[in-house]
């Protein structure tokens, strides 16, 4: 069982902000400037760079700079240890159930031969 | 909701189903002792620690459980609704009393159990939250492999079988 550390955590509530998911989503087809990034979104610069450094905090996102440019690049490894946490949280439960059934069939078929033990003795 | 809606959380759910020979009283045995919960609820060699189990609506249900290797996972939670062999559903949002809680990716879970020829059938309903935050990742992909890990699950389970 994979212990998750507050990394992934971290990415579930980066994502969870629409701004945020949608500079991911931009970034999905390629790496882009900040200011070809930012335009499409209402909202001042300051605002729009605040969301850059919690997405580059948590690692989904990787800025670098050229001269006097900033250029974004999406980091996929984070984005698939989220999507990897969704698909074990299924395997998680899948396997619990395979589990619970075992012991239950078990438990059944103890209680059973139990039952024709005692009968048998009478 | 709408009906768009609607079909989207059926098909972000988690739906487990399993058919038993065993009846559904050995079921809810299974799901309502905690000493015998506490001996499939998670992988050997992890050991669950059963903290509270308070089964009525509104009760605490909380287990701790422990690897090999120190490491941990604590999940307090609550019963939301107690059926006696037929259903209980639980969840991590909230803890004893109702009292809201702050998991960082909550789930409620909805156990069913009901008759099928001489056993039982067994359906788990796992559901996360934020479906505005699921269908964003949908739209953006998030989900493309989502479907080839399921196929790739059933086709393992039946090789076992």
């Amino acid at each position: 069982m994979a212990n998750y550390s507050a990394a992934l955590s971290e990415v579930f509530q980066a994502l969870a902000d629409p701004t945020r998911c949608a500079i991911v989503s931009a970034l999905v087809s390629g790496a882009q400037t900040v200011s070809t990034l930012a335009e499409p979104f209402e909202m001042a610069l300051p605002s729009f760079l605040k969301h850059l450094t919690v997405l580059e905090r948590c690692g989904l996102i990787r800025t670098s700079k050229q001269g006097r440019t900033r250029t974004c690049e999406l980091m996929p490894a984070r984005l698939l240890q989220a999507e990897q946490w969704i698909a074990e949280q299924r395997a998680m439960w899948e396997r619990r159930s395979d589990r619970m059934v075992d012991f239950v069939e078990r438990l059944h078929q103890e209680e059973h031969t139990h039952d024709r033990k005692r009968s048998a003795k009478r | 909701m709408t009906e768009n809606a609607a079909q989207n959380a059926e098909f972000h759910d988690l739906i487990i189903a399993r058919g038993l020979r065993a009846p559904r009283s050995a079921l809810w045995r299974a799901w309502s002792e905690p000493d015998l919960l506490k001996e499939w609820w998670c992988p050997k060699p992890w050991t669950t620690e059963v903290r509270a189990f308070d089964l009525q609506a509104g009760g605490a249900f909380h287990t701790f459980m422990q690897g090999p290797d120190g490491g941990t996972s604590d999940n307090p939670g609550c019963f939301l609704e107690v059926v006696p062999q037929a259903r209980l559903v639980f969840t991590s949002m909230l803890t004893a009393g109702w009292r809201p809680a702050a998991p960082w990716l909550g789930f409620t879970a909805v156990i069913t159990m009901s008759d099928e020829g001489a056993g039982s059938r067994y359906i788990a309903r796992v559901m996360h939250p934020d479906q505005d935050t699921r269908e964003r990742h949908e739209k953006m992909g998030f989900f493309d492999g989502w479907d080839s890990v399921i196929t790739q699950l059933d086709d393992f389970a039946s090789a076992l079988r």
